[in-house]
């Protein structure tokens, strides 16, 4: 019980509304670096623990799930919506078990790791990492706009990305009760939600001729490429643990 | 060798992935049309394959197959694809995003392929998915339009819940049945319907399928996608209506058995399909837009589709997908003209609610009316007395063909009205025009109908007429057909011949009438005001 709360408090979004987002002196980039290495911390615990939590705890994450998604759709903030992203989604790894769970959130991360390297792109040419007002990344900066709409798209939990193949994998093989069911389909939709809400603000729209774009360097093309190619490499394992 | 043919789904993404490397822009079309013909190739090979040794490709693991139904749908998506695509190397010549759009396009009719050929449930539900985001980027490649991205939204979202729904009945059917593979659950399905027992979960399953097909072919109450999608490209608008919205009907077919199971699923699909071919067809008449018409149209088509799955006629619905396909392809390819033409010379088109309405004509009296109602009910009904002692017995044992043959006649009818343009005063041509459309509308449902209903199912076809019969006695079915007729005659005739109205104003209960139809229900108004999710975004 005391290692569920444990991870509890390292996966779901309550402590960190508490506590992190009160502290004025960590800045959102701060807070979403230290969301993913505490969820990190919670994939790594839960590898040594039993995968069975109690229904109130999950029932606490989804009701910190649901505020998460009310909260992203106050931020234009691509750190913000990362952390945020990891919240909505921490029901799905304190709900299934315990393989699909890890696997799930290992993609997750890498996921947001592609969505963090777009926010330092975006603090580094447009001053921060908010995404309001940079539309038309597809005509403009073709690169950062395609990069984007395959995390978009993976968040959104749609094939080939393997969140989507972990997510249906998990489904396939649960147990089902009545709770199960609520968080599955709160979550699909939340996560899609909150997904496809990004994408008319940054990449689709009109350039916006007051800024001057600038699309992703060599260095950063090959780093998102890596990314995609490790999100690929697990789309395999996700596929063929379906289907399995 | 002949398992090459399973490689057809992987064939597309090849094609995007070479395209992305190709720089020069003339290259683009070469390849996406030089590669796309193989794919024709291998699926004419392949249907030549089933044809000639009566036998179905299995591969990769069974998550595959070529069978009866793939034999005659690959072609057809192929054939279709090409002519897309070669329409779409001029047309979006000057679009930017030129490279997009064809690696889009790739990437949709991979998802079509594999939708046509999965032998697996998991398989299937990914194709399911996968079509759904290459629908909506391909929806939204107006990337700059906020309408077309607004719209694209909404497509989204009407599709994830088809998706959040056909993952949940394969979670279900794997509960119940302990198998994904589609192979093995339609045997275990066929083996069912011998000793039929009343299981909940069973119509669950079944209802849940029909409510994912329903959301993505566009029926009545989730229709309101796809008359929105007008900003789409012409080629993506093509594509959608002959392609894409026709997975409900393929999906049924590929469940065909489990709905043997499920007789109350096959009654509601028969109720709102055909609520949803009344429906829609109306609004196709009073919307001036011409695409968003067409639109109306698809949906009203789908509507008819499903209702001949609710008829147990699921081979009929496949042969109807593929002529509507054809056919609404070319009319979108065409609407590009027109609207150019259009543009150049204001009178055309004009509004069906002016020429309704508002346009001058001379009014011609003629008593002759009910004589001409009673003609054209009665004939008919004369017909299939005659073609009943004609034709196989168990073919009018059934609802289903009876009902089949009064829509069909009724579209044959507004076929031939609005191809002939027949008027008022040339009775005897309106007369061999109803007679001859009636005459042709049998001849293709019964026998091409029949021809591909044994390719299909063989003997299996006539248990899905059983499950599906609605229990309406024939004197039943024929007073509805009846009324059918005299009402859509009634319809028809309103619709081409109108007289002057005496002050030059439309009635106001046809106008109210008017209004509500213009107003498309207010469905789409329902849908701004209680959905806004995006609007924000």
């Amino acid at each position: 019980m005391l290692m569920s709360i444990i991870l509890l408090i390292l996966a779901a979004g309550v402590p960190y509304y508490l506590i992190l987002e009160k502290n004025k002196k960590l800045n959102n980039e701060k807070i979403f670096l230290i969301s993913s290495f505490l969820v990190f911390c919670a994939i790594v615990l839960s590898s040594f623990v039993d995968s069975q939590y109690s229904s109130l705890l999950v029932i606490i994450s989804l009701l910190s799930a649901i505020f998460s998604v009310y909260k992203v759709t106050k931020t234009t903030n691509f750190y913000k919506f990362g952390y945020y992203l990891l919240f909505i989604n921490a029901p799905f790894f304190m709900l299934f078990i315990r393989e699909q769970g890890l696997l799930y959130s290992l993609s997750l991360l890498i996921t947001l790791s592609g969505i963090y390297s777009i926010a330092k792109h975006y603090e580094k040419y447009y001053g921060s990492a908010n995404y309001h007002g940079i539309s038309g990344t597809t005509l403009a900066t073709p690169y950062v706009g395609g990069f984007l709409t395959v995390y978009l798209i993976t968040l959104a939990l749609y094939p080939p990305f393997p969140n989507a193949l972990f997510l249906l994998s998990s489904m396939i093989k649960e147990e089902t009760t009545l709770l199960w069911y609520i968080v599955v389909v709160v979550l699909f939709f939340g996560n899609f939600m909150v997904a496809m809400r990004v994408m008319p603000k940054t990449v689709f729209g009109t350039p916006n001729s007051n800024l001057h774009y600038v699309d992703l360097t060599s260095k950063e093309k090959i780093m998102h490429f890596v990314i995609i190619i490790a999100l690929l490499g697990l789309s395999i394992i996700g596929f063929k643990g379906t289907i399995a | 060798m002949e398992k090459i043919i399973l490689l057809i789904p992987g064939i597309p993404l090849v094609i995007a992935f070479i395209l992305i490397f190709v720089s020069k822009k003339e290259h683009i079309p070469k390849v996406s049309i030089m590669l796309s013909s193989m794919i024709a190739l291998l699926g004419l090979y392949g249907t030549y394959y089933v044809i000639t040794t009566d036998e179905s490709i299995h591969g990769l693991g069974g998550l595959f197959v070529f069978n009866e139904l793939s034999a005659i749908l690959v072609p057809y998506v192929a054939i279709l694809g090409l002519v897309i695509r070669k329409y779409a190397t001029k047309y979006m010549w000057d679009e930017p995003g030129y490279k997009r759009f064809f690696i889009l396009l790739n990437f949709i009719f991979s998802a079509i392929y594999m939708l046509v050929m999965s032998n697996n449930l998991v398989i299937l539900a990914l194709a399911w998915q996968l079509m759904s985001v290459s629908l909506y980027l391909l929806v939204s490649f107006n990337v700059a339009s906020k309408s077309a991205v607004k719209n694209g939204s909404w497509t989204m979202l009407i599709h994830k819940g088809a998706d959040l729904l056909f993952i949940l009945a394969v979670i279900l059917t794997y509960q119940t049945f302990g198998s994904v593979d589609l192979g093995h659950l339609s045997q275990t399905w066929l083996e069912m319907s011998k000793n039929p027992t009343d299981n909940p979960t069973i119509f669950v399953i079944g209802l849940l399928f029909l409510l994912a097909a329903m959301m993505k072919s566009a029926i009545v109450p989730f229709h309101i996608w796809l008359p929105y999608t007008s900003e789409a490209p012409t080629p993506v608008s093509a594509l959608m209506h002959a392609g894409v919205v026709n997975v409900g009907g393929i999906l049924l077919n590929k469940l065909a058995f489990l709905l043997l199971l499920t007789p109350a699923v096959l009654n509601i699909a028969f109720v709102i399909g055909l609520f949803t071919a009344i429906f829609a067809s109306v609004l196709m008449l009073v919307v001036p837009d011409i695409k968003r018409s067409l639109g109306y149209s698809t949906a009203g088509q789908m509507g008819y589709m499903i209702m001949e799955v609710g008829l147990g006629a699921f081979s009929l619905a496949i042969y109807h997908l593929m002529v509507h396909g054809v056919f609404k392809a070319t009319l979108f390819l065409e609407s590009g003209g027109l609207i150019r033409y259009a543009r150049h010379d204001p009178n055309i088109p004009q509004r069906l609610s002016y020429k309704l309405f508002w346009e001058e004509k001379t009014e011609h009296k003629s008593n002759k009316t009910f004589n001409l109602i009673a003609l054209f009910t009665i004939l008919p009904i004369l017909i299939f007395i005659g073609v009943k002692m004609v034709l196989s017995e168990e073919f009018f044992e059934f609802n289903a063909a009876i009902v089949i043959l009064a829509f069909g006649w009724l579209t044959g009818t507004q076929l031939f009205l609005s191809f002939f343009k027949v008027s008022r005063s040339d009775s005897i041509k309106v007369i061999l025009a109803l007679v001859s459309s009636f005459i042709i509308i049998l001849f293709t449902y019964e026998f091409i109908g029949l021809a591909l209903e044994h390719f299909i199912y063989g003997e299996h076809a006539l248990l899905f007429y059983g499950a599906a019969t609605l229990n309406v006695t024939m004197i039943m079915s024929m007073v509805a057909l009846g009324a059918i007729m005299i009402i859509g005659w009634l319809f028809m005739y309103k619709q081409h011949f109108v007289g002057i109205p005496k002050n030059k104003m439309p009635k106001k209960t046809q106008w109210l009438f008017y209004k509500l139809l213009a107003k498309e229900a207010y469905v789409s108004d329902f849908f701004i005001k209680y959905i806004k999710i995006f609007k924000k975004g």
